[in-house]
C-alpha cells in the first residue's frame, strides 16, 4: 500500500521530460490497370522518447499522461493493458490482388482483423489483458470486436511479426490474433476514427474523408496501427485505403478524376499542427496525362504540399484518351495468385482447396496460414497438394498444427511451401462441418458462418501478406420455431408411454360372460 | 381357467400399491425436482442490516477553550448548538481550561487572539473576552467545524465520494485555423505548480491519476450570442449546454474510475471575445465555471499582442482549476473573517477534518442506503439469484459499518477509512452482475415447458387414484353392510 503511495507521489511530483509528439498527414493516390483509384490517406503520429509502459507496472497506478496531438482516447487503451504493438484493421470488399498489386496498407483482409503484441510479466493474464483490449477498442471504434473471443483468437508463431521493434524489457512478448470476417466497416467506425486526428475531419488532408463517397467505393478498409521504434518511439498510424472507380461516374468512358469527383470535398485549410502534409500522385508510364494544379515531380510520382499551395486544393488528373478495357486476360501485378474454395454439397462434410499460381520463373517461397474456427475442422492426413495432377510431396514443409477443441478453440495451421516456377500448385484437404448446439447459432443463422481469410505471406518481397477471400460455410441449421414443437412433441410421447404403461399395471381385467 | 379375480396382478391389494407407488415415488421427487430447478438465493443478514441502519454516527468534537471563566464553555456550546440543524451530527464537547497545552490528538483550541481571527493548526486565535462576542466566535467556530454548507448551491457541486478520480485536463481550441490560438500548453509545470500541493493534501481521501489533451477543433453546439459592444455572451441558457459531449471526446472508456473535467477554452478568433453573461444580461466579470459535480471550464479571449506570455495564461486558469477542484471535492471554504496568512492558500488542518468528517458521514449513510436497498431489492425480485459473493460483501460491508461505529468515538482518520470501504463493498454488492442472471427467465415460460409433460401426465394418476379411494370405500360399505346383515 505504502510503496503505491510513494510511487504515485513521485509520479505527481517529478514533472518529466515533455514527448516530443509530431503529426504527419499524407494521401497518396494511384491509378491502377483497370481504371480505378486507390487512394491511401495515411495519419501518423508519433510520441518521441516515450516507450510503451512496461506490463509489470500494470498493477500500479499510472503515471500522468499528457499528450496534445497523439489521441489520448487510444493512448489510455494502450497504457491501461501494456500493449507494445497494434493492428487493428477493418475492411469492406475483396482486394485484387491480381489486377491492383500489393496494397500500400498490408491489412486488406476482408472485415476485421485485430493483432497486438504484448509483453509478459504483468499481474493480468495475457488473455485477460487481450479480452479487456478487444472490449475497449470495440467501445472506442464502434465495431462488435468484442466478439473476437476465445473461439476466434490464435497466436501463429510467423506470419504476424512484429512491424516495429519490442521493448526490450527481458520480457517475452506474445501475440495474439483473431479476425472477424462477417464484422463491416461503416460510418459508425469512421466517425471515432476522424475524432482521434487532431484535426478531425475540419482541416488539412483528413477533410477529404467524405463517409458519403467512401463508403461508396469498391473497395475501402480503415486500419489504426500502433508500433514502437527506439528513436521514433510510439507511433500511431491511422490509415484510410479505398479504391474508387471514376469510371462509374463517367458518361464517356474517361479516367479523370479530381478530390470533387472522387470526394466530393476538396481542401480547403490546412491542419495547422501537422509537421508535414502531402498529397502524393504516381503518374502513369504510358498514357499522355495532365495534372492540375502544378505539382512539384520526383521521379514517378507528383508531389503537392498542402501547407503551401494555393487553396482550395483540387487536384485532378485529364487523360488524353479514353479508357479502354484491356482485353484478353490481365498480367497479374504479384508474383502469386491465390484462390481458396471450400468445396462439397453437404452440410457435414467438405473439402477445402488452396490454389496457388507462381507466375514467377523462380520457385517461390511462401508461408501458408489458416486461422479456421473450430466449426471447420480439419483432417490433416488428407492434406495433399499437387502440381499438374501429379500428387507431390516436397511443395508442403515445416508445418505446425494446433488441432481445434469443438466449441473453444479454433485451429492454427501454418506451413511453408515452396512453390515450384510457372505451376499450378493444388491444395486440398478434407474439412469436417461443426454441428451446433442450438445457443451457439448467430442471429442470422440461414446465412451461413463466414470464415477468416487464409494469409500468405511470400518470403520475397520481405513483409508482404496476402489475404485471400474469406468464405462462407453452410452449417446444419435447426429450423428455430422447432424448440417449442420439440417439447411439446417429445411431451406427448413420455405422456402416451407413460399412460399406456400405468394403464397396463393398474387395469382390472374382468371377464365379462355373453350369454 | 381360474377365474380372473384369482389373478395375482389382478389383486386389488397389488394394484393398490402399484398407485401408491408412483404417488411415493412423485413424493419422493418433489424436493429434488425443487432443489434443481430454484434460483440459488443465499439469505442476506436482513435484521443485522436493518439493525445497522437505524444506527446514526454521531462525531465527536472536543473543543477547549483557554479562559478562566468556568461559564464561558456551557454558554459558547449553547451559542453553537443553536446555529444550524447540522450540530445534530455532531457531538460536541466544550470545556475550559487555563492554557489548554496538554490535550489529545483531536482536541481544538480556542486561544484568545488579537486583530483578525487566524488559524495554526488545531487552534483558532479568535479576539474574545465576554459573552459580547461569544455569538461571533459560535458563527466562526461552526463554519470550520460543521461539515455541510448551509448554502445548498454549494452543496451540490461535491462529486460523489470515490476512492479513486481521474482528473482530465483539456486545452480546447474552438478552431485552430482560425488563428489567435494556443496551440500547445505547458501543462505538466502548471498541474505541478496549482494541483499537485492540493492532491498531496487530499492523498488520504482520494487516489488520483491525470491526464492533459489538446483538441484543436472544439466547435460548440449553439452560436453565442452577439453583444452590443462587438463581444459574444454565453447566456445562463448556454453554460448548461456548453460541453458539447458529441464532438469533443474528453474521455475515454479505459477505466470506470469517475472524472473529474477541467477545460481551458479557447473560443475561435471569429467569436471573440466570449463572455459569460449575469442574470441581467451583463457581461460578468468571471470568466470561468463550474458544472456541478462534473467539472470547471475556463473561458480565455487570446488578445492579438500578448500571444507569447504563456505562462499568465497558464497560471491564471489553473489557480481558477484549483478552486474548481476544491469545491468540486467538498473541502469546505473558510470563514471569511479569517485572516490568510499563509501564502500558499494550502488546505488547513480545520478545513481537512471537517472534509474527513463530512465524507465519513456520507458513506456511513450511503452504505446503509443501499445495504438497505439490496434487501429490499432481493426481497422483490424473487427471481434475482444471490450468490456468495454478493453475501460476502453485505457481511463484509457490516463489518466495516461495525467497526466504523466502534471507531467513531477514538480516529476520526479509522472511522473515514472503515466506512470508505464499506461503502466500496456495499455498492460492489449492489451492481453485482451476477444478480441479473436469472431476470429474465420469467414463470409463464418455465409453465409452458412444463404442462404439456405434467398434466397428461399426472391427470391418468389422479383419476386411478380417485377411482382407486372411490372403489375403496364402496368396499368397506359393502362388507359393513353385509357386516351388519350378518
Amino acid at each position: 500500500m505504502w510503496n503505491i503511495r510513494y510511487f504515485l507521489l513521485v509520479g505527481l511530483c517529478v514533472p518529466t521530460l515533455a514527448a516530443i509528439e509530431s503529426f504527419f498527414e499524407e494521401l497518396s493516390l494511384r491509378n491502377l490497370n483497370d481504371g480505378k483509384v486507390a487512394s491511401r490517406f495515411s495519419f501518423t503520429t508519433r510520441l518521441e522518447g516515450v516507450s510503451p509502459r512496461d506490463p509489470r507496472t500494470l498493477g500500479f497506478d499510472d503515471e500522468a499522461q499528457h499528450y496534445r496531438v497523439f489521441p489520448l482516447a487510444l493512448g489510455q487503451i494502450l497504457r491501461e493493458y501494456g500493449v507494445s504493438e497494434l493492428h487493428l484493421t477493418l475492411n469492406a470488399g475483396r482486394w485484387d490482388y491480381d489486377r491492383w498489386g500489393y496494397p500500400e496498407e498490408k491489412g486488406v483482409g476482408t472485415g476485421a482483423e485485430l493483432w497486438a503484441w504484448m509483453g509478459d510479466g504483468a499481474p493480468m493474464s495475457i488473455d485477460n489483458r487481450w479480452k479487456g483490449l478487444r472490449n475497449a477498442l470495440a467501445g472506442l471504434f464502434c465495431a462488435s470486436l468484442g466478439s473476437m473471443d476465445e473461439l476466434r483468437t490464435t497466436a501463429p508463431s510467423q506470419a504476424f511479426p512484429p512491424e516495429g521493434r519490442l521493448p526490450s524489457v527481458d520480457l517475452p512478448h506474445q501475440l495474439r490474433h483473431a479476425s472477424l470476417p462477417s464484422e463491416h466497416v461503416c460510418t459508425e467506425n469512421l466517425t471515432p476514427f476522424l475524432k482521434l486526428l487532431p484535426c478531425k475531419s475540419l482541416s488539412g488532408i483528413a477533410s477529404l474523408l467524405n463517409p458519403h463517397r467512401l463508403f461508396d467505393a469498391d473497395w475501402h478498409g480503415m486500419g489504426v496501427h500502433v508500433l514502437w521504434g527506439e528513436e521514433e518511439g510510439v507511433e500511431v498510424r491511422l490509415a484510410f485505403q479505398s479504391v474508387m472507380d471514376p469510371l462509374r461516374y463517367s458518361l464517356s468512358m474517361s479516367r479523370d478524376w479530381s478530390f470533387q469527383s472522387l470526394f466530393s470535398r476538396v481542401i480547403n485549410k490546412t491542419c495547422p499542427v501537422a509537421v508535414s502534409s502531402r498529397v502524393t500522385v504516381a503518374l502513369p508510364q504510358q498514357d499522355a496525362i495532365e495534372i492540375k494544379p502544378n505539382p512539384s515531380i520526383e521521379g514517378e510520382a507528383a508531389f503537392f504540399d498542402v501547407a503551401t499551395v494555393a487553396k482550395p486544393l483540387n487536384v485532378g488528373m485529364h487523360w488524353q484518351h479514353n479508357f479502354q478495357y484491356p482485353l484478353g486476360e490481365p498480367i497479374p501485378l504479384t508474383p502469386l495468385s491465390v484462390q481458396r474454395t471450400l468445396k462439397g454439397s453437404s452440410q457435414d462434410r467438405g473439402q477445402l482447396s488452396l490454389v496457388i499460381i507462381n507466375h514467377e520463373t523462380t520457385t517461390v517461397y511462401a508461408r501458408y496460414l489458416e486461422t479456421m474456427p473450430w466449426l471447420v475442422q480439419f483432417h490433416l492426413h488428407t492434406l495433399q497438394a499437387q502440381v499438374k495432377g501429379i500428387t507431390s510431396g516436397n511443395i508442403i514443409s515445416n508445418f505446425t498444427y494446433v488441432p481445434a477443441v469443438p466449441h473453444s478453440r479454433p485451429t492454427t495451421f501454418e506451413a511453408m511451401l515452396s512453390l515450384p516456377p510457372r505451376s499450378t500448385i493444388h491444395l486440398t484437404m478434407d474439412v469436417t462441418k461443426a454441428f451446433l448446439r442450438y445457443t451457439e447459432h448467430q442471429p442470422d443463422a440461414q446465412r451461413g458462418w463466414d470464415l477468416p481469410p487464409a494469409v500468405i505471406t511470400p518470403v520475397e518481397p520481405l513483409n508482404s501478406r496476402m489475404y485471400t477471400a474469406g468464405l462462407l460455410v453452410d452449417l446444419a441449421t435447426p429450423d428455430f420455431s422447432m424448440p417449442y414443437n420439440v417439447i411439446i412433441f417429445t411431451c406427448s410421447l413420455m405422456a402416451f408411454i407413460f399412460g399406456s404403461i400405468f394403464n397396463l399395471l393398474t387395469r382390472k381385467f374382468v371377464v365379462v360372460r355373453l350369454d | 381357467m381360474p377365474p380372473l379375480r384369482d389373478l395375482f396382478f389382478q389383486r386389488d391389494a397389488i394394484r393398490r400399491s402399484v398407485i401408491a407407488s408412483y404417488w411415493l415415488a412423485i413424493i419422493l421427487a418433489l424436493p429434488l425436482w425443487w432443489n434443481t430447478t430454484t434460483i440459488y438465493r443465499l439469505s442476506l443478514p436482513s435484521s443485522r442490516v436493518e439493525a445497522i441502519a437505524r444506527n446514526k454516527l454521531l462525531l465527536p468534537i472536543s473543543i477547549c477553550l483557554v479562559t478562566n471563566d468556568h461559564s464561558l464553555p456551557g454558554k459558547l456550546h449553547h451559542h453553537l448548538v443553536r446555529s444550524t440543524d447540522y450540530w445534530k451530527v455532531l457531538d460536541v464537547h466544550i470545556f475550559g481550561d487555563l492554557d489548554c497545552s496538554s490535550l489529545g490528538e483531536g482536541v481544538y483550541r480556542v486561544a484568545p487572539g488579537i486583530g483578525l481571527p487566524d488559524l495554526h493548526g488545531r487552534t483558532l486565535l479568535f479576539p474574545y473576552q465576554d459573552e459580547e462576542t461569544l455569538p461571533a466566535l459560535a458563527d466562526a467556530l461552526s463554519s470550520l467545524i460543521v461539515p455541510y454548507s448551509s448554502l445548498p448551491d454549494r452543496e451540490h457541486r461535491v462529486a460523489q465520494y470515490s476512492p479513486r478520480y481521474r482528473l482530465a485536463f483539456s486545452l480546447l481550441n474552438e478552431d485552430a485555423s482560425a488563428g489567435n490560438v494556443i496551440l500547445n500548453w505547458d501543462v505538466k509545470t502548471a498541474i505541478h505548480r496549482h494541483i499537485t500541493p492540493i492532491l498531496r493534501s487530499l492523498s488520504m481521501f482520494h487516489n488520483f491519476t491525470i491526464e492533459s489533451q489538446v483538441q484543436f477543433y472544439a466547435p460548440l453546439a449553439f452560436s453565442p450570442q452577439l453583444l452590443e459592444d462587438g463581444s459574444y455572451g454565453l447566456t445562463h441558457e448556454n453554460l448548461m449546454v456548453f460541453i458539447n459531449s458529441a464532438e469533443w471526446t474528453l474521455s475515454s472508456s479505459a477505466s470506470n474510475d469517475p472524472v473529474l473535467h477541467f477545460i481551458l477554452f479557447v473560443p475561435s478568433a471569429d467569436r471573440k471575445p466570449l463572455r459569460i453573461l449575469d442574470a441581467d444580461g451583463n457581461p460578468s466579470t468571471s470568466n470561468s465555471f463550474l458544472l456541478p459535480q462534473w467539472g470547471g471550464i475556463v473561458l480565455h479571449n487570446p488578445s492579438n499582442f500578448d500571444e507569447s506570455n504563456d505562462a499568465s495564461i497558464l497560471q491564471a486558469s489553473f489557480s481558477a482549476f484549483s478552486h474548481q477542484l476544491l469545491s468540486l471535492l467538498g473541502i469546505p471554504q473558510l470563514p471569511s473573517g479569517i485572516r490568510d496568512t499563509a501564502s500558499d492558500s494550502s488546505i488547513r488542518e480545520w478545513q481537512l477534518d471537517a472534509l474527513l468528517r463530512r465524507r465519513t458521514l456520507e458513506n456511513a449513510k450511503g452504505s446503509q442506503d443501499t445495504l438497505k436497498s439490496i434487501i429490499k431489492l432481493v426481497d422483490q425480485i424473487e427471481n434475482m439469484p444471490v450468490g456468495q459473493d454478493v453475501k460476502g460483501d453485505v457481511e463484509d460491508a457490516l463489518e466495516e459499518l461495525t467497526k466504523m461505529y466502534g471507531s467513531a468515538t477514538s480516529s476520526l482518520q479509522q472511522t473515514f477509512r472503515h466506512s470508505a470501504l464499506a461503502l466500496g463493498l456495499a455498492s460492489r454488492a449492489f451492481f453485482n452482475p451476477g444478480m441479473l442472471a436469472l431476470l429474465y427467465f420469467p414463470a409463464e415460460h418455465k409453465y409452458a415447458v412444463y404442462t404439456p409433460l405434467f398434466a397428461s401426465a399426472v391427470i391418468p394418476l389422479f383419476v386411478a387414484a380417485l377411482r382407486e379411494l372411490k372403489a375403496w370405500r364402496l368396499q368397506r360399505k359393502a362388507a359393513a353392510a353385509t357386516g351388519v346383515q350378518n
